[in-house]
This record gives C-alpha cells, structure tokens and sequence, in this order.
C-alpha cells in the first residue's frame, strides 16, 4: 500500500511570476488630497479607487498600491518618491 | 494670495503678494541648494552617469529633513535600500532641484501683486515642491507621526509652524483647482 505523497499547490500561479509589491505608507505630512491625486494621476485610478487606497494608507499605516516585478516595483517606488509619498518595495508574502 | 483658477487653455493662474512670493522663491531656494549639496557630497561617481541621473549614496542621509525626501526603498534589506539607492538617488536629487527651480522661475521678482500661470508641467514642479518643503519643515519641527504637534519652542519654531500650514493651504487650493 502506497500513500500519494501531497503535491504542493501553491496558492496562486501569480505569486510565482509577480512575487513582488509597492506599499505606500502613511505620513502626518501629505494632505489625503494630494495622496488621492497621485494614485489617481500616476496609477491611473479611478477616483473612488484612490480615495479607497488613500484611506488604507491612512487608517491601516500602509496599504499595496502595485503588485508585479521587481524592477517595475523599483520604478513605482522611484516615482512615488518624486511625489514625496513614503514608499517600499517588498515581496508580496511579507 | 488671490487663489488658483483654471484658465482655457488649460494652464492655472493665481497672484501672491510680494512677501509670499519671496518667502516660496527664498524656501525653494534653500531646497536647491540642500539638495544639491546632498549631490556632490556623496562618493565620486562616474561623470557620465551622474549626468545621466544614475548613480548616488549607499547611505541614507544624516539630516532628518534629507532622509524623509529620500527614503530607503527597501524597509528591511539594507543591502537592496543601500543598491537602489547607489542607482536612483542623483536622478532623483536632480529632479527634485528642477521642481524647485521650475518654481523659482515662475514667481517674478516684484513689490506688489506677483502673478503666476502654471502650464501643466509648471503645475507638477509646484505640487512636487510644496510636497517637499512641508516634508523637509516637518522632520525639522519633529513631525514625525499622526498627531504630532511639532516642536514649538520659540519665534522661529512658529513662523516655521505658520508656513508649513500656510504651504499646506496653497497645495489644497491647487488640487481643488485640478479637481474641478
């Protein structure tokens, strides 16, 4: 009697290929105005999608903006950065 | 200061008094030169890659006020914050300064009524700056968390609480602008 041996399933294809994420983090600092603007303005979201993520950032202490590759994750934080808003780079588990 | 309005063709008017006008150049003016000095302070780069924007510092800057307009990209892997950095920051210094310059350039130098249109990329240079001034002027007074009320110790510590609001107000009044 042989007992199958479990296969591993991992819990979603996309976590193999886009294992990484963009969080924005809050600060006392920028108006949730000016935040809404920039995920409105650089993301391409729409206003209520803004507002909601703004409002993560600002009740939770970050919220994921962005999930892919690393380096389009680098580049998001980059310009994040030029906005003045206190981004990361980190993988999507943590 | 007579608030933002959206004209036709797309560009944002406003007029400043001539002491708010000087007090935007004179702050923009100490962000330049701070980030600038941030630029050549760090190791020698190649030539040709700083002019091309790459390269920068392994460390995050020492002065709060620095190291809040250039945050570590990775929270806990040093190693990564300290690569990207070495990679991203002189492009980052460089555009930065050119918000700030772009916005020196737009105040005209004058006593009375100094009037301003911003066409969109002049409309970015402002909200970036004023962004970076009320982060600098916040990690001076020691705002650090929600709820903060900033050091206020003296003369200086208020005048610096009343521009920081007052920069606040002026950003305000140009996403409304941009809103509408």
């Amino acid at each position: 009697m042989t007992i199958e041996s479990p296969v591993q399933v991992p819990e979603s294809v996309e976590s193999l290929d886009r294992p990484w994420v963009t969080i924005v983090w809050n600060d006392p600092v920028n108006l949730m105005t000016y935040v809404t603007y920039v995920f409105r303005s650089y993301f391409g979201h729409s206003r209520e999608e803004a507002e909601r993520l703004m409002l993560q950032v600002h009740h939770d202490g970050r919220a994921v903006v962005a999930t892919g590759g690393r380096e389009e994750m680098e580049r998001h934080v980059e310009a994040m950065h030029d906005y003045g808003l206190w981004a990361t780079v980190d993988k999507a588990d943590a | 200061m007579i608030g933002f309005r959206l004209e036709r063709d797309g560009t944002v008017s406003a007029r400043f008094t001539g002491d708010e006008a000087s007090t935007l150049r004179d702050l923009a003016g100490q962000l330049i030169v701070m980030l600038t000095d941030r630029a050549s302070a760090g190791d020698p780069v190649d030539a040709v890659l700083a002019a091309a924007g790459i390269g920068g510092a392994e460390t995050p800057p020492l002065d709060p006020a620095l190291a809040r307009l250039l945050p570590d990209a990775y929270r806990d892997d040093p190693e990564a914050a300290s690569e990207h950095r070495r990679l991203t920051e002189h492009g980052l210094l460089q555009r930065k300064s050119d918000a700030a310059r772009a916005v020196v350039a737009s105040l005209s130098d004058g006593d009375g009524t100094v009037p301003v249109r911003l066409d969109p990329p002049a409309v970015q240079a402002w909200l970036r700056t004023l962004t970076d001034l009320r982060l600098a002027i916040a990690a001076r007074l020691g705002i650090v968390e929600d709820g903060d009320p900033g050091r206020l110790e003296d003369d200086r510590d208020a005048a610096m609480h009343a521009v920081y609001q007052w920069l606040g107000a002026v950003q305000g009044m140009l996403l409304e602008v941009l809103d509408g």
